[in-house]
């Protein structure tokens, strides 16, 4: 799978569209700035995964994307837990950092996933002009690298041994808060967004 | 070709679909739903260790470790060529969580991954002598073949054991 410097650029502001409304929605509810990365996208071999991935445990909520094309791949808002704590500390306005991840942990990092995340599709989806939404979220807190092998091996079946690795890193310096989104899209499906992609760009007459 | 070694791993860690044999410390960090297939040679003081990621090739074996039905074969035949004598090893499984209670039936991977290599393993003989596996949480291992074939396991939720 080779993307040209086009195809990648083209990715990357599909990314910061995304990544940009998923952020705002994540500011409202902090009521804080948030700093977003340039976009990433890499094409990854499935052995070299734990580069990218650690031990560090982390939340992963998870959505299978659904609508139009199908199957479509997974998008993932992954939250190390720290930052987690962090994060519903600050929605309950609470400072307490040195305790367990908790239920209430949980449900509020799913829920600020589930927005995030709608966001991000809503605006891509737009942008594309196709229907995508997520699916209800999967959560779990793991080694980030062991949830993010169970996803993987949803989408490289076969003799697939590579991936597409798209991540924006969203930041809020204040609280001390990192979020990663980052998407894994089934082959047919990219094909298919560098199609709609393009057809943005070169318009047919 | 790429950078692979002989043994077919690029590094300390054992990735997705590669494997390790010898007798130094073998490692594979952050195991979900794969699970770290290691066979130990018991006259020899030798290991290998293979990451599989799926249950079944259907046939497609460029990269063999992937896939529980072309791994197994595919490190017994690495151990052979180092020496071993089928009758002298024996199997440990590690891994094959089910990270997403949502993800349920046909896509539960990592059960489907330990059994498909049970069912292998039966079928060439080799007895499993232990296994750390299923469950909700990510395993990292470690494996000392040198050490008497000892196989250290770090869980998720940080609890560390040895097999």
């Amino acid at each position: 799978m080779d993307l040209n410097e086009q195809q990648l650029d083209m990715l990357k502001e599909m990314g910061n569209i995304g990544a940009s409304h998923a952020a705002t929605s994540l500011s409202q509810m902090l009521m804080c700035e948030i700093e977003m990365t340039v976009p990433e996208v890499s094409v990854i071999d499935i052995s070299q995964v734990s580069e990218y991935f650690g031990e560090e445990i982390s939340a992963m909520v998870v959505f299978e994307i659904q609508g139009e094309i199908q199957p479509a791949g997974y998008i993932v808002c992954h939250v190390p837990r720290m930052s987690a704590i962090r994060l519903t500390n600050t929605m309950l306005g609470s400072t307490d950092e040195d305790r367990e991840f908790n239920e209430m942990d949980e449900s509020a990092i799913t829920e600020i996933g589930n927005i995030m995340i709608s966001h991000f599709l809503d605006a891509t989806a737009e942008l594309l002009g196709v229907v995508m939404l997520p699916s209800p979220p999967m959560v779990t807190i793991d080694m980030a690298l062991a949830a993010f092998e169970n996803i993987l091996a949803q989408v490289t079946s076969g003799d697939i041994n590579e991936f597409i690795l798209f991540s924006t890193e969203l930041k809020s310096v204040n609280n001390d808060i990192k979020s990663t989104i980052i998407m894994l899209p089934e082959e047919q499906t990219l094909v298919q967004i560098l199609r709609l992609l393009n057809n943005l760009i070169n318009p047919e007459i | 070709m790429d950078k692979k070694n002989e043994t077919g791993s690029r590094g300390e860690n054992v990735g997705i679909g590669e494997y390790k044999t010898g007798i130094t410390k073998i490692s594979s960090i952050g195991l979900g739903s794969c699970v770290a297939f290691i066979l130990y040679d018991r006259k020899l003081k030798t290991g290998g260790l293979v990451h599989v990621m799926l249950p079944d090739s259907n046939g497609k074996s460029e990269r063999p470790g992937k896939f529980a039905d072309t791994a197994v074969p595919l490190l017994v035949l690495e151990m052979e060529k180092r020496g071993s004598s089928r009758r002298s090893l024996s199997a440990y499984l590690v891994g094959g969580a089910s990270m997403f209670q949502q993800f349920k039936g046909n896509l539960d991977i990592g059960k489907r991954n330990v059994c498909a290599l049970r069912e292998h393993l039966i079928e060439l003989r080799i007895p499993i002598e232990s296994e750390d596996i299923g469950g909700t949480s990510g395993r990292s291992v470690n494996f000392f073949p040198e050490d008497g074939g000892k196989i250290t396991v770090r869980r998720a939720d940080g609890k560390c054991y040895e097999l």
